[in-house]
């Protein structure tokens, strides 16, 4: 069977707590023997996630569960909230030319997951949101 | 870990040089719009961002930089990444910023290319 590690840990909301998850994967990709220029990707797309999920939970207390399993060839992403959820579907992809010029310079997070991942699963309801992103090592 | 991001800049030909180093996060991007808005009040149009110690970004911290575009692209100057790693550049390439600013590999390059 191939080999493959898995690290699981639940992030409270203190600033810059993603760098923790991002320090994660870096652990996970050595062990492997993974390049730093193949996560490259992984760091941003783990960043956003927990970011996200931290952010837009609506808990008064957040926390999110952050899982990884990761082989040489594929990393899996796991994040979860236990927010009040939203609706992904009404969620509009930001675009560079509205935002020059509005206030809100925001909103990235869904899009950068959605583009820079090799597949992209969201399900939310009222109990929370759950985030899974593959991404490809080879 | 990826620590806590420090700038240093530089006035050269008429340009502002941003080096940073570490995590361009809310308050990172915050230091960059801060040292770019002193020398843009002096008039400073053309300026230049070297990445090359800053490979985790977050889209908060790229936000600031959009004001950043948004203040140059009034006053018909411009903005120039360089030495970006590839997951920064595809990152700042999704949210469309090289639609409105420049890339470079390096500040040289830069530097010429505002001459050009």
């Amino acid at each position: 069977m191939e080999e493959y590690v898995k690290l699981k840990m639940s992030l409270p909301q203190i600033p810059d707590i993603e760098l923790v998850a991002v320090e994660g994967l870096e652990r996970l990709a050595k062990h492997l023997g993974i390049s730093e220029e193949k996560i490259g990707d992984a760091r941003i797309l783990v960043t956003e996630a927990v970011i996200n999920a931290l952010e837009h939970s609506g808990q008064k207390r957040p926390k999110v569960r952050v899982e990884f399993t990761m082989t040489k060839e594929k990393l899996v992403i796991f994040v979860r909230d236990y927010g009040k959820g939203f609706k992904p579907e009404e969620i509009e992809d930001p675009n560079i030319v509205e935002k020059l010029g509005s206030v809100n310079k925001r909103g990235w997070g869904l899009k950068l997951m959605k583009s820079m991942s090799d597949d992209f699963l969201i399900e939310s309801n009222t109990n929370g949101t759950k985030i899974t992103l593959t991404k490809h090592l080879i | 870990m990826e620590k806590e991001l420090t700038l240093n800049s530089e006035l050269k030909n008429n340009c502002l040089i941003m080096r940073t180093s570490g995590y361009v996060n809310n308050t990172g991007g915050e230091k960059i719009a801060a040292e770019f808005s002193k020398h843009f009040e002096n008039g400073i149009k053309n300026v230049v961002l070297n990445f090359e110690n800053s490979k985790v970004v977050n889209s908060i911290g790229i936000s600031f930089l959009i004001e950043i575009i948004e203040k140059l692209n009034e006053v018909q100057g411009k903005l120039i990444f360089t030495n970006l790693d590839p997951a920064v550049e595809k990152t700042l390439t999704i949210m469309g910023l090289f639609n409105f600013a420049g890339l470079e590999k390096s500040d040289d390059d830069a530097l010429k290319s505002f001459k050009g």
